[in-house]
């Protein structure tokens, strides 16, 4: 569905390096996470496939066309959210739409626009001017303005920044469905928990380059092999009565919580140690790491 | 470069676009430079209006409607296509044009028709207002038709190259008010140009201005002579190649794409 194959921009005249050499698949119906810190390189990624940045070296295909020799082609098959843009304040909703529409060669579309308004809860916004609508509104329009055509590919570059939680999570569920109804996403975000929820894969950006891409399960399964596991006792501990743990990294927390970092295949040796001292503990909780600490452990290396 | 019609319904709602959004604001858009050419019209007219010029038989008058439709119709389709994109670049939707699939061909054949509708408007506006004043004279209306079409069309593919290079509004201001207005004082808009002392009457071989508005006082007259088939043929050399210009920048994206 898109094809990107050693992609490199150097932006002129500072010759500043926003993506080198990067390469990458991704396939029809995948949920794709790019996650990167600011500067990483994926609103410039996202800006060469909407056309908008010029590639200095590499291919891109959309849907099977190159976006140097067919261009046009391209632009049906993908709809993008862009992250910071404005708005023709001259138009209402339901104008702005109908002439998005026509510049993608449809007419007579307007019960799909609807179907769109009631989605992204914008109906009764329909005939406002966009001036009037409040940021989160305005987030859900250009969605709705970037599906007007029906795209096979959306791509959506942090689309809940700056949006409150429970938009965020109609958003979430608005997305979710568009993904189970066939549609090829690509969203970047900065709330982890996002990609967490939503995809199932994930592509981690980082001065210009891809440092990991695995499927979601896949990483936080190979991040997981390495646990936090945290004891409960109803007495207080002493670290000096805890060098039988050194190999763990103990830390005692709340005087009477004591954590550990323990390898999945040591855990019966763990409770053997403890169990052996009889130190009885009254609670127990294993944390696997989430795609959050996976993420900053990845940028961090 | 793609074929013309790539994308009809898309060329056409953009078309549509450029004209809706002038239409939405007709006092400033339209009204404003009426009035300024009436009040032209008004002021030197009344004050000039029994003076002879050099063409036989023509007072003052008739030799200046011709002059301010010409005029407004510069003005008009030149800041259309540019006070477009400007405004577009202004607030951040600039990129919008490049995620339509619109040819190049199409997008700035969109904006030039959609300048060149508002300068003829303003231009055939001018010349009605200026019946009350002189009266119905107009020798040929449908060649009048498309010089003031021409006009536009060249002007209005000035005012998409300056759109696509400028990148705010003082620019295009300074542009206007150094280049644009002064070629047009200079252009025969108001007096005869070979009536300049000096060397001054040679500014007309490169003023642009100069055969469009002595092509429109000739078929708005009657009055033809031999330089006409020179000046429409300079006029369609700068059309063809204003418009190749203003293609070929949408082509490299020249102030739409970041490089």
């Amino acid at each position: 569905m898109l094809s990107i194959s050693n992609l490199s921009k150097t932006y002129l005249p500072d010759k500043k390096e926003a993506l080198k050499g990067v390469t990458l698949d991704i396939e029809k119906g995948e949920f794709t996470a790019l996650l990167g810190q600011n500067g990483a390189g994926k609103t410039t990624l996202i800006n060469i496939l909407a056309g908008n940045v010029l590639k200095t070296e590499g291919m891109v295909k959309i849907g099977g066309y190159s976006i140097g020799s067919h261009a046009l082609e391209t632009k049906r098959i993908i709809g993008i959210v862009p992250q910071d843009t404005g708005y023709d304040f001259v138009f209402s909703v339901y104008e702005a739409l109908k002439k998005q529409s026509g510049y993608f060669g449809i007419r007579h579309n307007g019960e799909y626009i609807d179907e769109l308004l009631e989605s992204l809860y914008l109906t009764d916004k329909k005939f406002s001017n966009i001036r009037g609508l409040s940021g989160g509104m305005k987030k859900r329009f250009l969605i709705a303005k970037a599906l007007v055509h029906r795209p096979k590919i959306l791509v959506l570059d942090e689309p809940t920044a700056g949006v409150d939680i429970e938009m965020r999570h109609t958003l979430y569920d608005f997305l979710i469905r568009l993904h189970q109804s066939g549609t090829t996403i690509i969203l970047t975000t900065h709330y982890i928990e996002e990609a967490e929820k939503l995809c199932d894969r994930v592509v981690i950006i980082d001065s210009g380059r891809i440092i990991a891409d695995e499927p979601k399960t896949q990483l936080i399964e190979n991040f997981s092999r390495k646990v936090t596991v945290e004891f409960q006792f109803d007495f207080e501990l002493d670290s000096a009565d805890m060098a039988f743990l050194n190999a763990y990294n103990p830390q005692i927390e709340e005087k009477t919580k004591l954590r550990l970092r323990v390898l999945k295949k040591n855990l019966p040796e763990v409770f053997q140690l403890i169990s052996r001292r009889n130190m009885e503990f009254v609670d127990l909780a294993i944390e696997k790491p989430t795609l959050e600490d996976i993420y900053l452990s990845i940028i961090h290396r | 470069m793609e074929i013309v019609f790539y994308n009809k319904v898309g060329f056409i709602t953009l078309l549509g676009r450029e004209i809706q959004r002038f239409m939405k604001v007709p006092v400033q858009t339209i009204l404003g430079p009426l009035i300024s050419n009436i009040l032209y019209l008004g002021i030197f007219g009344g004050m000039l209006r029994t003076r002879q010029v050099g063409i036989e038989g023509v007072n003052y008058l008739q030799f200046l409607v011709p002059g301010l439709a010409s005029m407004g119709a510069i003005f008009a389709a030149f800041q259309n296509p540019s006070f477009s994109l400007i405004s577009q670049k202004f607030q951040n939707t600039i990129q919008d044009i490049n995620s339509y699939p619109i040819s190049n061909l199409e997008k700035s054949l969109a904006f030039i028709l959609g300048g060149t509708f508002r300068g003829v408007l303003v231009g055939l506006l001018t010349y009605a207002s200026t019946i009350v004043f002189i009266g119905f004279e107009l020798a040929h209306p449908l060649l009048f038709l498309i010089s003031l079409g021409a006009t536009s069309f060249l002007f209005a593919s000035f005012g998409l190259i300056a759109g696509l290079v400028l990148d705010n509004f003082e620019r295009m201001d300074f542009l206007l008010s150094i280049i644009i207005t002064p070629l047009a004082y200079l252009g025969g808009v108001f007096f005869e140009i070979s009536k300049l002392p000096g060397l001054l009457p040679a500014i007309r071989f490169i003023n642009p201005i100069y055969p469009l508005v002595s092509i429109t006082r000739a078929v708005y007259l009657g009055i033809f002579d031999g330089s006409i088939y020179w000046q429409i043929g300079i006029a369609a050399v700068m059309i063809i190649g204003s418009f190749l210009t203003a293609v070929t920048l949408f082509e490299k994206g020249i102030g739409i794409k970041i490089r």
